[in-house]
């Protein structure tokens, strides 16, 4: 018999690789923020032009399309089990903690690929002044991990709700606001030279606070 | 009902005292008196927060449905003193300083407060089932009670050295007159009989809701 | 034998919870559920100590299934409780998922997933050895042996319903719950629920929850559920 460790990073790992397969093999969810996200940038593109003299509106422009898209997409992991009835299966099989991590990860790795398409865009279509790289991708990946913590703990609660999409936006954001607020702040401030380091301090606590919250709550989630 | 009576004669005694005994603040003039109501509201609301908060874990740890039906009631009612608060403080902030909004830190508070609550009540209202319901929500407090000393403090704060607004509340200055708090003071002790009544109240109709339902 | 008559709450099982070849024992205790008003598991007690085959039988809405979600951990009972020892220990419902196998049509698997990529990936959750091996065993033993790589989605409820019997023993269980286990499937698929039950009757505690005679006649002793079941007067 496995030791319940182990067991539990097997069960993390297996779920990580379920919703990979899951997700490219209906890519859903993917092609959903993906065009979200180039569909925005490139219409305030169009009618705005470049904002290279605004930093500060880069800066929200950036973290509301990556809010947004994720916000679209990062409930789907679990609104896809309730409307599947593959919960009871899930858990059957593994530890709600393990299945909140699993499901963690994955929408870690799903913003990072939603990163990696967005920023570029956001700052060849609307023209950046040049990037200070290590503040820059410091506060992405903070607020990337405060953000994909955060929201995944709220979109396991609303997946088992009657309300989706507008009831998932009000109910996340109250919530989300310490992030976007952390993480607009950073983007702007490197881009005038600025330190970074109370917004790096702000995100990291932050994330923190919520993935202890999770390890707590999550056992209460789906249990009946 | 004498109880009602007494709670009544008590916060009209507050407030006739707050017009006619209680001095002005100089520097605000006639609108000290909004601080009457302002104040207890807001710091009400908090103390509402914070009861919800408290019995969301409780249900948690116990599943009685009972704190449920003490963490709902507290929601609502804190909202309703939230709206109250942050109306007086818009009416307020107009007399002083000539606006109705201006973003300054105790006004975000306010309106983060009344974001957290508003959303609550709106996943509450979105899951069907007693239990799952309460079992949603309180989860959701949780997480909210966690957001909220960084949505006060920190983010406030954060754009307070964006946005230098020299707006600063005149209240919680240390050389205020004693009648005023002692008013105050008699407000807030009040209104919290009053939201412990009401709650009470709200408490005992969902008990009797769940009961006839269940018969 | 079958249960106590229609009113008593208790219901005795076989064997004392001390006896047990394979230190399996369950035992509950006043333990009922309610869903809404008229609607649940109505309170009961028994206790049954492995191995061994127990049928529970009774009108529809009498709380079959939720006796069963309960046993398997997933819902927590309004009222008394369940204890579940294997190997000495008592299992917190948190804690079941490794000794219980449940066969239930609540159990619904990944659609654009294959059989065998369903089946695998519970394998690989449960951190089993040879989960390929495994996954290979349990669908050849329900006789899905071709059908590994078909999309979940598109297998036929019969298939589907063994494919469930698969899930339920592919971690080879010291309990097993099985709810309804013939429905969807033909006589050569009732056929093999009787073979399972058989093979497994002297290694784990199996519970069948059914209104199928010729499934509660697998059992050692049959429990009715007298509840407020659909049609049954208030």
């Amino acid at each position: 018999m496995p030791s319940a460790s182990s067991s539990s990073a097997a069960a993390v790992w297996a779920i990580l690789r379920k919703e990979c397969r899951s997700e490219w093999r209906t890519r859903y969810g993917l092609n959903a923020a993906l065009l979200f996200a180039i569909a925005t940038l490139t219409a305030v593109s169009f009618a705005v032009g470049r904002l290279g003299d605004r930093p500060d509106l880069l800066a929200a422009l950036l973290w509301i399309v990556l809010l947004f898209a994720s916000l679209a997409a990062l409930a789907h992991t679990f609104v896809r089990e309730v409307e599947g009835h593959t919960l009871t299966l899930l858990r059957l099989t593994a530890s709600p903690t393990s299945i909140a991590l699993g499901k963690l990860l994955f929408n870690l790795l799903f913003l990072a690929v939603i990163e990696l398409v967005a920023v570029p865009l956001d700052l060849v279509l609307l023209g950046g002044p040049p990037l200070h790289w290590g503040r820059f991708l410091a506060v992405l990946a903070l607020g990337s991990v405060a953000l994909a913590g955060t929201a995944t703990l709220v979109g396991a609660i609303i997946a088992q709700t009657r309300g989706r999409g507008a009831l998932f936006a009000a109910v996340s954001l109250p919530v989300l606001l310490p992030v976007l607020a952390g993480a607009v702040s950073g983007t702007r401030a490197q881009w005038s030279g600025a330190p970074v380091g109370a917004e790096l301090r702000l995100l990291a606590a932050y994330g923190a606070a919520m993935l202890g919250l999770s390890l707590v709550l999550y056992d209460h989630l789906w249990e009946e | 009902m004498l109880l009602r009576m007494l709670l009544f004669a008590w916060i009209a005694a507050a407030l006739i005292a707050g017009f006619l005994w209680a001095p002005l603040v100089p520097v605000l003039g006639d609108t000290t008196r909004v601080f009457y109501f302002h104040f207890p509201a807001a710091l009400l609301t908090c103390v509402a927060f914070g009861w919800s908060t408290l019995h969301s874990v409780l249900y948690l740890a116990r599943r009685d449905l009972a704190h449920d039906a003490q963490a709902a009631g507290a929601a609502e009612l804190g909202l309703l003193f939230c709206v109250v608060a942050t109306l007086s403080g818009s009416l307020w902030a107009k007399a002083m300083w000539g606006s109705y909004w201006n973003w300054d830190p105790r006004e975000t508070s306010i309106f983060f407060l009344m974001l957290i609550y508003g959303a609550y009540l709106a996943l509450r209202s979105a899951v069907d089932g007693e239990a799952r319901r309460a079992r949603l929500a309180a989860i959701y407090s949780c997480v909210a009670f966690v957001a909220v000393p960084f949505l006060i403090f920190v983010v406030p704060r954060l754009y307070f050295s964006l946005h230098p607004e020299p707006v600063l509340n005149a209240r919680g200055k240390p050389d205020i007159d004693p009648r005023i708090l002692l008013v105050a003071a008699a407000m807030f002790a009040g209104e919290t009989a009053l939201f412990a009544w009401m709650l009470a109240l709200r408490v005992r109709v969902a008990r009797l809701a769940r009961a006839r339902e269940g018969a | 034998m079958s249960g106590a008559p229609a009113g008593a709450p208790a219901l005795r099982g076989f064997g004392a919870p001390t006896e047990s070849v394979a230190g399996v024992a369950l035992e509950a205790r006043e333990l009922g559920h309610r869903y809404a008003a008229g609607r649940g598991l109505e309170p009961v007690s028994f206790a049954l100590a492995g191995p061994g085959v127990a049928a529970i039988t009774g009108p529809n809405g009498s709380g079959k299934s939720t006796l069963l979600r309960i046993v398997a951990g997933l819902l927590r009972p309004s009222h008394g409780e369940c204890v579940l020892t294997h190997e000495g220990r008592g299992l917190a419902p948190g804690a079941r998922r490794g000794a219980v196998g449940l066969c239930a049509s609540s159990v619904a698997f990944y659609e654009e997933l294959s059989a065998g990529e369903n089946l695998g990936f519970v394998a690989d959750a449960r951190g089993l050895a040879d989960p390929r091996g495994r996954v290979a065993h349990a669908l050849a033993r329900v006789g899905l042996a071709g059908r590994e790589g078909d999309r979940a989605g598109a297998l036929s409820s019969g298939l589907r319903q063994r494919l469930r019997l698969a899930f339920a023993l592919l971690h080879a269980p010291a309990v097993l719950l099985l709810d309804e286990p013939g429905s969807h499937l033909d006589e050569e698929g009732r056929a093999l629920v009787g073979r399972l039950v058989h093979e497994q009757r002297e290694r784990a505690l199996v519970l069948i929850a059914t209104n199928d005679e010729r499934e509660s006649r697998l059992a050692e002793r049959v429990f009715e559920l007298r509840g407020r079941g659909v049609g049954h007067p208030a």
